[in-house]
């Protein structure tokens, strides 16, 4: 559930500014999203895997457990384009369709990885307090800080009580699964809602006047590696417009 | 099932945040403007937030034997109010999209707008429209956490169809071929989020009358 979290907190990209961060692997996305799929995809893709597998030192089955999900949606997504409906055959195998598909695929995998870049090399922690800069409100960046806090606590929380109902043969049945999944449901809103009026109690002790600012560890912006950034995507458009 | 990072052509990702832009702003605004009268609500839109996030992680059986995931817009609608929603969704999709690489940066206009914008605004819809016809909570709640589930997969099988035309029979060719895989496919399951929703309401009104009351989904302690 949280590997995606667990290795922005222990890649070797941990301590660089988000900013450095982001324009590589947004910047990535965004190639492979406008280049032609190929060979931009092919490009985009192989640039952000070297990276996730090189500098950012994670293994294959990391990689592989992070995009897998989403890959299915690729996939299924996919179909309908070898699918045409209408006509003399109402529904009918469209081979021309393939070409397209594969685009489609192709595009959508390489913007996952780049997307899979900045998720697995920057913990959401470091995002969210410099939002603000880019204009996001502030009560708005520390309501997603406070669901990301608290949305551990209460997976946790539905971990432990889905595993204290299988304990007790709460998933024999559909009847008693539909009961079991409601009272997850039920225990984790009147634990967030508990959690949160403590929270209220605790801070109002503490002269609380509605700022929920936090500390934000001052990181220099590395030159260098926007530079080599710059290069590199500059590098992938190049080559997708020469070889497109 | 949120669109995938990059599935969606680039004019299509940009129109559709612009769409779900106004939405997003409006509830942002409420938001903002809510904290500035009580800033005490902050935590507990917090917590909404996190529970929304949470809904979305329950397992819930398919008529295949395996499992699926509530989308739980009905549930946060009926809870939370459309506009609030419309904030709450987008930044726990952002999350899905960078804590677990489903949906995406570029597709987030387009999952906003199906999942934290049509979806709370179908169930909030549905549910005042039971409620003063006289129905129930429970008929309220059930038919406004399927429809809104159905709703949500209707309208990502048009985006979908927009971006991905038919070459022969056109957007209308596509909405059937996308909407067979994703909508038709989908009607079991919003089913099982109706009922699932149901015992969870029930549940809460039994457990946690004074937060329903709090939230206005209860007028009295006792209703059922």
């Amino acid at each position: 559930m949280h590997s995606l979290d667990a290795l922005a907190y222990t890649n070797p990209w941990r301590r660089r500014h988000p900013a450095e961060k982001a324009a590589l692997a947004l910047g990535l996305l965004s190639c492979a999203v406008v280049l032609p799929p190929w060979p931009g995809a092919l490009l985009v893709g192989g640039v952000a895997l070297v990276v996730l597998l090189g500098p950012v030192a994670l293994r294959p089955a990391q990689v592989w457990r992070a995009v897998r999900a989403p890959l299915v949606f690729i996939a299924v997504g996919s179909v309908p384009l070898l699918v045409a409906v209408g006509g003399a055959v109402l529904v009918r195998f469209e081979p021309a369709g393939a070409g397209p598909a594969l685009a489609l695929a192709g595009r959508a995998f390489a913007a996952l990885l780049g997307l899979v870049l900045f998720a697995a090399t920057t913990p959401l922690a470091d995002t969210l307090p410099r939002l603000e800069r880019l204009g996001v409100p502030a009560a708005v960046t520390e309501i997603a800080s406070l669901i990301y806090r608290l949305l551990f606590l209460l997976l946790d929380t539905i971990a432990g009580v889905r595993e204290a109902q299988a304990g007790r043969l709460g998933f024999r049945t559909w009847r008693t699964t539909y009961r079991s999944v409601a009272g997850q449901s039920g225990a984790v809103f009147v634990g967030s809602f508990d959690r949160a009026r403590r929270l209220e109690q605790g801070l109002a002790l503490r002269g609380y006047t509605g700022s929920l600012r936090v500390q934000v560890e001052a990181r220099p912006v590395s030159w260098r590696f926007l530079a080599v950034t710059a290069v590199v995507l500059a590098g992938v458009v190049t080559a997708a417009m020469v070889l497109g | 099932m949120h669109i995938a990072e990059g599935y969606l052509p680039p004019l299509h990702a940009v129109a559709w945040t612009v769409v779900a832009a106004p939405f997003v702003v409006h509830g942002a605004r409420a938001v903002v403007r809510q904290v500035r009268d009580e800033p005490e609500t902050k935590l507990l839109l917090g917590a909404a937030g996190a529970f929304s996030f949470v809904l979305s992680a329950l397992k819930i059986p398919s008529v295949t034997g395996s499992s699926s995931h509530p989308t739980g817009t009905g549930l946060g609608a009926v809870l939370f109010r459309p506009p609030v929603m419309a904030l709450l969704g987008t930044i726990v999709l952002m999350f899905q999209a960078l804590l677990l690489a489903h949906g995406g940066i570029t597709t987030l206009g387009a999952n906003a707008f199906s999942m934290a914008i049509v979806g709370p605004w179908m169930a909030y819809g549905v549910y005042r429209l039971v409620k003063r016809l006289g129905g129930g909570l429970t008929p309220a709640v059930f038919l406004a956490a399927s429809l809104a589930d159905l709703a949500t997969y209707c309208m990502t099988s048009v985006q979908l169809a927009l971006a991905y035309p038919d070459p022969a029979s056109g957007v209308l060719g596509s909405v059937v071929k996308f909407g067979s895989i994703f909508a038709i496919t989908q009607i079991p399951l919003a089913v099982s989020e109706g009922l699932l929703t149901v015992l969870i309401v029930r549940l809460l009104v039994k457990v946690s009358p004074a937060e329903l009351i709090r939230l206005g989904v209860l007028r009295r302690p006792v209703e059922a």
